[in-house]
């Protein structure tokens, strides 16, 4: 008999340990080790805030807030942003989560584990629809009259209302060349034409640089840098990609699109490092802010700090991609990409939203905005940029005006195959005409099913 | 109480909890794929859209990306299984011997094993692309200049090469063990007959290990149908698509796409195949061993 009961004891001690196992993970989902995660840390009440309804006090309920987004190049600015509001608010912990890797991916599993974070991010556009169900309408709070109106039409839904998400830094897509490289084999200007293109190369390669730091490793780096010969072609870029979904435009039709986008690469393939295919986006840094490049691709102003972190003496220059023949095409791409969101189910709506009016219309806020955060600001700064790379763009967008970002009309799912596609291309195992063929089938199969 | 019953009863209380977690992770997980594959999900929406056979029929008509990655699955999982066990017999018969460090090396081969697959593939990728670049530099060696990890092909090869070389110290110690089993008098005897080491080998140990080649053989073709974490560190499937195995096309499909529903069909499609492969060479085996006992 005792014998017995010490059975049915031990078996009842598995299956409890084992359930609490189990409880403990859901509870601790939010702790997961995530590649960045970082902590505001508390400090003492100091200012009042500018724009919030309740003063701050001690005595007010402690209120975690949790906050998982993309772009941890961002992060130390975040975390500054984040230290301030403590002062702010010092009852309010704001749990910031960031990565590189799988963001989307990541994301889901939350969302289906039924831990939909506070405030999480999507692509603009295309994306805002998908994640509709989960995000707060915005209109009419602070944060939405502060957004730029371009940038708050990019957050409507698919039939044009609301305004489901607000962003920290705009996008922008253009070529970045290293000056001195240019300098040391004799190039006046930045090409704008792939003539232009070619004989910068060869005054490069005569001068012993390596002309492109490609970056063909990464998918992305494809859909941010030969979007311009898509954009650049047709007058209604929706329109073009709405008629590739359902198959009734094509490729071939576009001189730009079927000839000059592979000439473009072609020209990269020719004059960069041996290894395309294996060239990351840290290599492509590296070899570009050392000088061993002149020429990278697929980045914007995002990268600005990287590259100063590797070399602060780099003298970066910052162009549009040449997309053909004519000069007056060559554009740099301005837009919104990135889409953060409010979660309409949060427990602590109030809060989330205090935080974010807070964010985008206090003194503090507005400067994080225009300068801390050092990116294409998304409100109104009366021309105060940081940033190099962002001061050039904005007088070359005043000259020249600006391409279309594009890429959010779709989605990552496309691109990502549209990049694959291309590293065949590079590669040799796929000719121009199957890329093509290929890219078309995506299109219709990955975005026009859904 | 009868001393069956009581036997039964504690059988049936041990393994509860077993059959609970096992049902938890695994079935139910399976059943909910199995009616996720009849939906029209993206993965985020609340409420999946119930659509019959339609994800099955897509799968069919358009998904060539499954096709290729399910070849490049079988031609991984046979040139995996061929090397991983061949390799493993050479290394474990000479670990077998008795001489002076052999506990050492036989650990040397098996520490990889015991490392994380991403941690194994982020180092594989920085031999494969600095370190490689490094040893041209010094040595001129020409294949040391491929592009290992950036050509389709090459790219194979190499996802292969980190995949056996990674799991090599596991199927070391199956055979090392099976080969302890091997009893001496046996291979005395076939001394006295006038066997060579070579005809001892073939004629004597090897029939006699084929306990453990059944087990090796079988670990290695289900851990090679399964191969993902491995490829996502080096290639993340490339270049372009040349290296997407058919779980890393189900996670695409899922994931990426947002296609929650064509994945799970992608997911059932590929557990059947898998169930008939491995029933199959179960089968096989199982008469090759009987056969064995019989001769």
């Amino acid at each position: 008999m005792k014998k017995k009961l010490l059975a049915t004891l031990l078996c009842a001690a598995l299956t409890v340990s084992m359930l609490t196992g189990c409880g403990g993970g859901n509870a601790g989902g939010e702790d997961d080790p995530a590649p960045a995660q970082e902590q505001s840390q508390p400090e003492t009440d100091e200012e009042t805030p500018a724009d919030t309804a309740q003063d701050a006090t001690g005595d007010e309920e402690e209120v975690e807030l949790y906050m998982f987004i993309s772009g941890p190049e961002y992060a130390d600015a975040i975390n500054e942003l984040l230290a301030e509001y403590k002062n702010v608010k010092p009852n309010v912990t704001v749990n910031y989560e960031t990565t590189q890797n799988d963001y989307p991916t990541m994301l889901k599993a939350k969302l289906n584990a039924g831990e939909c974070p506070d405030i999480f991010a999507s692509t603009a556009g295309k994306e805002i629809e998908t994640y509709k169900e989960y995000s707060y309408d915005l209109t009419g709070q602070p944060v939405q009259e502060a957004l730029l109106p371009a940038i708050q039409a990019s957050m409507a839904d698919a039939s044009g209302n609301g305004c489901y998400a607000f962003h920290y830094v705009g996008d922008q897509y253009g070529m970045i060349f290293n000056q001195d490289c240019l300098d040391a084999a004799g190039v006046t200007s930045l090409p704008k034409t792939l003539d232009e293109l070619e004989e910068c190369c060869e005054k490069l390669q005569a001068a012993g640089i390596q002309p492109f730091a490609c970056g063909w490793a990464e998918w992305w780096v494809f859909k941010q840098s030969l979007i311009p010969f898509l954009t650049e072609s047709v007058d209604n870029y929706a329109t073009f990609v709405s008629d590739m979904e359902s198959g009734a435009d094509s490729l071939n039709n576009y001189e730009m699109m079927k000839d000059d986008m592979f000439r473009f690469v072609d020209i990269v393939k020719a004059n960069c490092e041996s290894k395309p295919l294996e060239s990351d986006l840290a290599s492509m840094q590296a070899q570009l802010a050392t000088g061993k490049a002149a020429m990278g691709l697929g980045m914007g102003p995002w990268a600005e700090g990287s590259l100063l972190a590797i070399n602060p003496d780099m003298n970066i220059n910052y162009g549009g991609y040449p997309v053909g023949d004519d000069p007056a095409q060559c554009h740099i791409a301005v837009g919104a990409t990135q889409a953060l969101r409010v979660n309409k189910d949060s427990e602590h709506l109030q809060e989330v939203l205090d935080f974010i009016n807070w964010w985008f219309t206090s003194d503090f806020g507005r400067e994080w905005l225009s300068v801390t955060v050092g990116g294409v600001p998304s409100i109104d700064t009366n021309g105060v940029y940081t940033n190099k790379m962002v001061q050039i763009s904005m007088e070359n967008v005043a000259e020249n005006g600006a391409g279309n970002v594009g890429t959010t009309y779709s989605s990552d799912a496309f691109w990502q195959s549209f990049g694959e596609s291309f590293q065949s291309y590079v590669e040799g195992s796929a000719s121009k005409e199957d890329t093509i063929a290929k890219i078309e089938k995506d299109w219709k199969e990955i975005d026009g099913a859904q | 109480m009868g001393r069956k019953r009581k036997e039964y009863l504690e059988s049936v209380l041990f393994t509860i909890p077993a059959v609970f977690l096992v049902c938890v992770v695994f079935y139910i997980p399976f059943l909910m794929g199995i009616y996720y594959s009849l939906t029209k999900w993206n993965g985020i929406a609340k409420e999946p859209v119930f659509i019959g056979l339609e994800n099955y029929k897509t799968l069919i008509s358009q998904s060539s990306g499954f096709i290729t990655s399910l070849g490049f699955t079988i031609r991984y999982t046979i040139l995996f299984m061929i090397l991983a066990n061949v390799l493993a017999l050479a290394v474990a018969v000479a670990l077998s011997k008795k001489f002076r460090g052999v506990s050492v090396i036989r650990s040397m081969f098996f520490i990889p094993y015991i490392m994380s697959m991403t941690i194994v593939g982020f180092i594989w990728k920085f031999i494969f692309s600095q370190g490689f670049a490094a040893l041209y530099e010094k040595t001129s060696l020409e294949f040391l200049n491929w592009s290992w990890l950036g050509s389709g092909k090459l790219a194979f090869y190499s996802v292969v090469f980190v995949g056996v070389w990674q799991s090599l110290g596991f199927y070391i110690v199956l055979y090392i063990a099976g080969l302890q089993a091997v009893p001496t008098d046996v291979l005395e005897a076939a001394t006295i007959d006038g066997a060579g080491n070579f005809k001892k080998f073939f004629m004597v140990t090897l029939p006699l290990l084929k306990p453990s080649m059944i087990t090796c053989i079988f670990m290695s073709l289900t851990n090679s149908l399964k191969v993902f974490d491995i490829i996502l560190a080096l290639t993340k499937g490339g270049p372009g698509d040349a290296t997407y195995s058919a779980t890393m096309d189900i996670y695409r499909e899922a994931f990426q796409r947002n296609n929650y529903g064509t994945g799970s069909a992608k997911a059932i499609v590929f557990f059947v195949i898998v169930l008939m492969i491995t029933q199959l060479v179960m089968k096989l085996m199982n008469r090759e061993e009987k056969a064995g006992v019989n001769k």
